[in-house]
């Protein structure tokens, strides 16, 4: 999972909003990075001291490695054929044996009759299509393994190897020293089930595309036949051949939608189910009634291609969805899934659910904590990528908590849990997005309702046609009624939200924006205000020096020299102000937390930090740098905006966007930074109630307000925008108010997100607008008799593909 | 009329070929994985060699 958002954001940041020379020449995919720059393998910004090894510039030994053997197995046509970087290689020698335990592989992995095993793995960093193709080969290659199967879109791996000739571990072990980290699937009955059930309706598909052509071209013999010189005898057999293929249609590849329609019949709730089903039952019983008593007219083909073209619409529906939620997958997977819990003295492997609060467990180097707990023993570094989207390893103090998912590299770590299986924060996150996905927005609610009362108004409207027109013209009452039932169909109207909700929430993950609120898309798409909270979300968290002002007693230079000393081991924030300086070397270096560093240069006492522990009064917009208690000089620190910051204001200014910032630094650094990126309103010094307050002005000035924050001090403010984004490396308070989760902090993203928004409401007034002309004038045209009813259904699906590709446009857009 | 006694039964054995083939195809793993397959003709045709790969996985 680190690797994957790591990547994800090293993706985006090569993706710039304005699309630059370079990347058009590419066509935008090709060759992610020049090979002068960036590693071949993983095209990651080169470290400064790396050396070529075999020709080759790589970041590191292990991206060297996967080059090497990609190369060896004949493989380096993945290099040409990927649209995406790989992933940077870490960490060759983890250790993969338990992937061979018999407590980690039960529920996980088949014996299949023939001795060998199989197993579903969850695959992390398949970017593209050129990924899962050198999985495919690599895995092919690997002596004893029988069947590999590799789905890019969901990130699954199916494998059946010779258990006599290979090992578990070492197939793993082989996708890691690719780059690819494998998890075990959670829950190996419900991906079985998914897997079942997408082939069961692949094949109901499948069979209903073959069946019901067929059935149409009986059918079409018979309306070729409009002067009647057919025999008895041969019509007859067409009709019963058309029967013979209609029925497995209806009942196999139709089942879901009776079975749909007696579960709303039994609830009293008739929606699109019974319409539809309605009208094919309708069709065949009433052809199988024409056929036994001779008389002149059947409509099998109706029944039949009314099935297909269903079919086709539910489909396309699933897999947009589908493709939605295999992204969010990726949350619940990093949780492992054993874990070893050391009890009275003794260790022992347990299933991380079964961990207790206040259980001691022991967590290997290179291993996910696997439940939320507090640091034990010894200080650590950890990696949160997959919980704040921060890359860089967080440090951590003895009784510091820990979340689950985060992954020390250096060390193996002694945690107590404090909470463990569903009540971890990454449980929760993934709860949380998978609530979102499940609950229908409202606009798509109001459609359903809109649909369900459609629906009975549509079956009432096809009783008086029929009605009606039995007094008119007998024999074209039931084609009417039928043509009315299947053009009512109102399959488009309740497409059209969510297939541009599912395509647009896809497009919005693959962008690294977790879509968490069910009002957020809409109203993202009226925002006309993006207030940013602090200007740290405009800037980094990196310092650099603005200016050096001193008292006579100092020159610039011995000043700079002194604080450079005192900072260059301290490991202080703002040490990287002073990185690279000429510096005097200090002894006893002491941090301060919150205050400053304080130490010895050439016997002398000197401290850097607040004006206050430099012994002067108030003054928090600079660094002050004092000998034995008397102030030297004046250091100005600046935040360096963060890449792309002028860009993003830019394109916000663009795009008819107001942008405010409220911050609780000072006017010095506000203002420093606004001027720098083109920001005229800005207020400084503003505590949450302020901004808050601010945020509410405009509200009711009528202006609909997006905020972004860190999340630091920000929850409120977060909470009172109309839609708010929170930056991933936020604290986790802030992700419950927020709205929207931005993973990668890559701000840039931001109007691409907006505008997407704006075209998702777009898009869904076109699907509404079309959805409700074309079933008004369908059925106008049905009733009076101008719509046969296999006509009425190639309509009803060539307005529900409409909508469904209208929606899916959106979904190739990236934030 | 009587070219209609062999089509007919052409046209359902037909039929019942492509439904099989389906089956097959759907059983036996074939819509699993759709996406290397779409990269798989714009590779060189050379199989891996098997010796090859045993002396990377050694080297590394």
């Amino acid at each position: 999972m680190n690797a994957m958002l790591k990547a994800d954001a090293g993706a985006a940041k090569s993706m710039p909003l304005v699309e630059t020379e370079e990347h058009r020449r590419h066509g935008g995919s090709h060759s992610p990075a020049p090979r002068d720059a960036a590693c071949y393998h993983c095209g990651q910004p080169l470290p400064a001291d790396a050396t070529p090894i075999d020709g080759r510039q790589v970041c590191c030994a292990g991206c060297a490695a996967a080059a090497a053997w990609i190369e060896a197995a004949g493989l380096d046509d993945y290099y040409r054929l990927r649209t995406d970087a790989g992933n940077r290689i870490e960490a060759l020698d983890a250790d993969l044996s338990a992937w061979d335990r018999p407590e980690l592989q039960a529920g996980h992995v088949r014996d299949a009759d023939d001795g060998t095993r199989e197993a579903t793995v969850a695959l992390e960093g398949l970017r593209c299509a050129a990924c899962a193709w050198l999985v495919d080969r690599a895995l092919s290659a690997q002596p004893g393994v029988r069947a590999v199967s590799v789905n890019a879109v969901t990130g699954r791996l199916h494998l059946r190897w010779d258990p006599a000739r290979t090992r578990l571990s070492e197939l793993v072990g082989r996708l890691a020293a690719l780059g690819y980290r494998a998890h075990l699937a959670q829950g190996a009955a419900r991906e079985a089930g998914r897997r079942r059930a997408r082939n069961a309706a692949l094949l109901r598909l499948g069979f209903a595309a073959l069946v019901a052509m067929q059935a149409m071209m009986f059918s079409e013999a018979l309306y070729f036949d409009a002067g009647g010189d057919m025999s008895v005898a041969t019509r007859d057999v067409f009709r019963w051949l058309a029967f013979a293929l209609t029925t497995p249609v209806v009942f196999f590849s139709g089942w879901p939608l009776l079975a749909g329609m007696a579960r709303e019949l039994r609830l009293r709730a008739p929606g699109m189910d019974t319409l539809a089903g309605g009208a094919i039952l309708v069709a065949y019983v009433a052809s199988l009634v024409e056929t036994l008593r001779g008389g002149p007219e059947v409509w099998y083909d109706a029944a039949a291609m009314f099935v297909l073209f269903l079919t086709v619409a539910r489909l396309l529906e699933d897999f947009a969805r589908q493709r939605a939620g295999a992204q969010l997958d990726l949350l619940a997977k990093a949780q492992p899934v054993l874990a070893c819990r050391e009890r009275d003295g003794v260790r022992e492997w347990v299933p991380s659910a079964a961990l207790a609060p206040d259980d001691i467990v022991v967590v290997p180097a290179e291993t996910a904590v696997p439940a939320d707990a507090v640091l034990l023993d010894e200080p650590a570094r950890l990696e949160e990528a997959l919980l704040t989207g921060e890359s860089t390893p967080v440090a951590k103090q003895v009784g510091d908590p820990v979340l689950a998912g985060s992954v020390c590299r250096m060390q193996a770590l002694r945690l107590r849990v404090t909470a463990a299986g569903a009540d971890t924060r990454l449980s929760e996150l993934a709860d949380r997005v998978a609530a979102a996905q499940a609950q229908r927005p409202p606009l798509a609610q109001l459609a359903d309702r809109v649909a369900r009362h459609f629906a009975i108004v549509l079956l009432v409207v096809a009783a008086v046609a029929a009605i009606a027109w039995s007094f008119v013209e007998p024999a074209r009452a039931l084609p009417i009624a039928l043509a009315i039932l299947v053009a009512a169909c109102p399959c488009a109207l309740s497409l059209a939200t969510p297939a541009v909700l599912s395509s647009v929430t896809s497009a919005l993950v693959r962008g690294g924006v977790l879509v968490l609120g069910p009002q957020a898309l809409a109203r993202l798409a009226r925002v006309d205000t993006v207030v940013f909270d602090k200007t740290g979300t405009l800037t980094t968290a990196r310092a650099s020096l603005a200016g050096v002002r001193c008292t006579g007693a100092i020159t610039p230079e011995r000043a700079l020299a002194v604080a450079a000393g005192l900072e260059r081991d301290s490991g202080h924030p703002l040490a990287a102000a002073f990185a690279g300086l000429e510096s005097i070397p200090a002894r006893d270096v002491r941090c301060v937390p919150g205050q400053g560093v304080e130490g010895t240069v050439d016997g002398a006492t000197w401290r850097l930090g607040h004006a206050r522990f430099a012994g002067l009064a108030d003054d928090d917009t600079a660094l002050w740098l004092a000998r034995e208690g008397v102030p030297m000089a004046r250091l100005a620190i600046r935040h360096e905006p963060r890449p792309g910051a002028v860009a993003l204001v830019e394109a916000l200014g663009h795009a008819g966007l107001s942008v405010m910032v409220l911050s609780g630094d000072n006017e010095d650094a506000v203002s420093a930074t606004c001027l720098e990126l083109g920001i005229a309103n800005w207020r400084a010094r503003q505590g949450p109630a302020d901004k808050l307050a601010a945020v509410r002005d405009r509200q009711a000035a009528g202006y609909t307000v997006l905020a972004v924050g860190d999340g630091s001090t920000d929850a409120p403010l977060l909470a009172g925008a109309d839609v708010s984004l929170a930056l991933a490396g936020g604290l986790p308070l802030a992700h419950r108010a927020a709205d929207l989760l931005l993973l990668g902090d890559d701000i840039r993203r931001i109007p691409g997100m907006l505008a997407l928004a704006r075209a998702a409401r777009r898009t869904i007034h076109q699907n509404l607008a079309w959805a409700c002309a074309y079933n008004l004038a369908a059925v106008g045209a049905a009733a009076v008799g101008a719509l046969p009813p296999v006509w009425a259904a190639a309509g009803m699906v060539a307005s529900s593909l409409l909508v469904t590709g209208n929606a899916l446009r959106l979904g190739r857009a990236r934030p | 009329m009587t070219s209609l006694l062999v089509l007919l039964p052409v046209s359902l054995v037909l039929l019942g070929l492509a439904v099989a083939t389906l089956a097959w195809a759907t059983r036996s793993g074939q819509f699993e994985d759709l996406d290397a397959a779409s990269v798989d003709p714009l590779g060189d045709d050379r199989r891996p060699a098997a010796s090859s790969a045993e002396e990377a996985r050694d080297g590394d």
